[in-house]
């Protein structure tokens, strides 16, 4: 039985109903990763997932999501399975935990086939600074998939699993889910807990979830939404049940379009799929009202000093001498910090240490760290003024479809750029979405719907009923599921 | 970014950047930093930083043993070690 992109909700229903074992279903996983060929992965779990389809199989295995495979990107520490984050500095590293993501999907009782290539510690949007080879986008092969998540996505993609987890520190779930033609969101920042994600820029990084449709992804949100005491910053809000939220209407709902998103630079198709998209919208009982975000602008330099001095600090934890990649022979100790990190490290973690390091040191700190934490209050209390007048934000997901695999990557600023609107949500911590809305030469685009603080459920309804109204996240790289 | 600048923000970094590559290192980084100056540019008087988007209070917690000593285990992902210790290169002559 074929079971690529097809639903959690099909697959659950195929496994109760016994028309596919757990095996079956495992075997058919592995064997269209294999034919794929888009590197995807970076290591798969095949015996410790087998172990589990068999449990599956024995009646042994429960939970709200027993025997659905889910891929899990290798910046989630997994318990006994190597997790690199794409660096030569971990591609040793067996962590001897689960992150809390990871858990509460073993909880849930899916199965984890594997750990999803990525840009190197998260940092890029193309999936090109990976130490362990570029991914490839399921719709084009010599194009990129977005990054930073894009094996994730890609492996959604290509309807090699139903589900896979993902972090968004600055656009990583978004454009990626944008660029593959998929869904994807990032929750409120402190919703899903950071325990066991190996830290890119703390006040920014947060976990979320790729699938094919708004429905699958409530279903994924359901399970990582929840408070975890081993995480500082993790918001005590009640659990919610966005499945369940997802189902009333949209009648009413109030929808921003940013003054200061100049979309007349975009192609053509880009502008005309967002036009159709809020047609859609005010099909479905939507009012538009334009908002204005005034600091907007300054968001991607504001990220670019903020997210680059996080990053400094935090991957100082990798010195050669605790765990992953030490030099060979150090000569003493200095030595062997020096070696390790820059044999360990490619380029543009060391790019971004540098500029992070820059901006934190002695005479600097004032111009670029503290402006920059200012500027970011500046968006911030922009977005607190706008909520009180909408209930969503409807923007593109990304500048422009998924670009050639080598066309951006001589130049960091252009990369950067690709987060041009997603960046925002990150630096006020709101939760954000993109789906799937239109093509641009064939290649897929993304809509985003960002929403306040705690709002996934109205993202997660809004896009529901788009999808109910339209075929975008019915198409895959291999032609219309209907 | 001038020769001293750059030596002195990779030795804070422990970083090593090789002759070869240095003047497209500190071309992309002067291109970076020219980016981000635009912040200067920005009337920011009265501004209250924001570090974290929740600005809460982090919480505590009781300071009691909740897990296993671990230490094996932990050790296991060093590059170099005994049985109590990572090991380094001698620091003390």
């Amino acid at each position: 039985m074929k079971i690529n992109f097809k639903s959690v909700t099909d697959i659950k229903n195929l496994l109760a109903k016994k028309e596919i074992s757990s095996k079956e279903l495992l075997d058919e996983t592995f064997d269209s990763i294999e034919k794929s060929s888009l590197n995807a992965f970076i290591s798969l779990n095949k015996e410790q997932a087998y172990k589990c389809s068999e449990a599956y199989d024995q009646g042994n295995l429960h939970g709200d999501l027993a025997g659905i495979p889910i891929a899990q990107k290798d910046l989630f520490c997994t318990k006994d399975l190597r997790t690199t984050c794409a660096s030569k500095i971990l591609s040793d590293f067996i962590p001897p935990y689960d992150a809390t993501v990871v858990q509460n999907f073993n909880d849930a009782g899916s199965i984890c086939i594997g750990k999803t290539n990525m840009d190197e510690f998260a940092m890029g949007s193309s999936n090109e600074t990976s130490y362990f080879g570029e991914v490839s986008n399921p719709w084009a092969k010599d194009y990129v998939p977005g990054g930073s998540s894009g094996g994730s996505a890609a492996a959604v993609a290509a309807g090699i699993v139903p589900l896979a987890t993902g972090t968004d520190t600055g656009g990583s779930i978004r454009q990626p889910a944008a660029l593959c033609g998929i869904s994807g969101i990032k929750p409120t920042y402190g919703r899903a807990s950071r325990w066991g994600m190996i830290a890119f820029a703390s006040s920014l990084d947060q976990a979320g979830v790729f699938a094919r449709t708004a429905e699958d992804c409530a279903i994924g949100l359901n399970q990582i939404c929840k408070y975890d005491p081993k995480d500082t910053t993790s918001v005590d809000c009640k659990k919610e049940d966005f499945s369940e939220a997802i189902k009333r209407n949209i009648q009413g709902i109030k929808i921003g379009i940013v003054r200061e998103f100049d979309l007349s630079n975009l192609d053509d198709s880009v502008q005309n799929a967002f036009q159709n998209s809020i047609k859609v919208f005010e099909s479905l009982g939507a009012t538009f009202k334009e908002i204005s975000l005034k600091n907007i602008g300054l968001s991607v330099p504001t990220y670019y000093v903020v997210a680059p001095a996080e990053c400094s600090s935090n991957l100082s934890r990798f010195d050669g001498v605790k765990y992953g990649y030490r030099c060979e022979t150090p000569k003493d100790l200095s030595d062997l910090y020096i070696r390790s990190r820059s044999e360990g490290f490619g380029d543009e973690v060391k790019r971004r240490i540098l500029i992070g390091t820059y901006v934190l040191s002695a005479g600097f700190y004032d111009a670029y760290y503290k402006k920059a934490q200012q500027a970011r209050r500046l968006i911030k209390d922009d977005f607190d003024l706008a909520f009180n007048e909408v209930d969503l934000i409807l923007a593109p997901s990304s500048p422009g479809p998924a670009f050639k695999k080598g066309s951006k990557s001589s130049d960091p600023l252009e990369m950067y750029l690709e987060d041009l609107f997603t960046i925002s949500a990150n630096l006020a911590g709101i939760p954000a979405m993109s789906i799937p809305h239109g093509f641009s030469n064939g290649m897929p685009i993304g809509l985003q719907l960002i929403g306040n603080f705690l709002q996934e459920s109205q993202i997660l309804r809004a896009a529901h009923h788009f999808q109910l109204e339209t075929d975008w996240h019915k198409m895959t790289p291999e032609g219309s599921m209907q | 970014m001038d020769n001293k600048t750059i030596e002195t923000i990779s030795y804070l970094a422990r970083l090593k950047i090789d002759q070869s590559d240095k003047e497209n290192i500190v071309k992309d980084l002067d291109k970076i930093i020219d980016f981000i100056g635009q912040l200067q540019e920005i009337n920011t008087e009265k501004v209250e930083p924001l570090s974290n988007p929740l600005e809460m209070t982090a919480k505590t917690r009781e300071d009691a043993v909740n897990s296993d000593n671990n230490k094996e285990i932990f050790l296991k992902n060093a590059p170099n070690s005994d049985e109590d210790y990572f090991l380094v290169p001698k620091v003390v002559e």
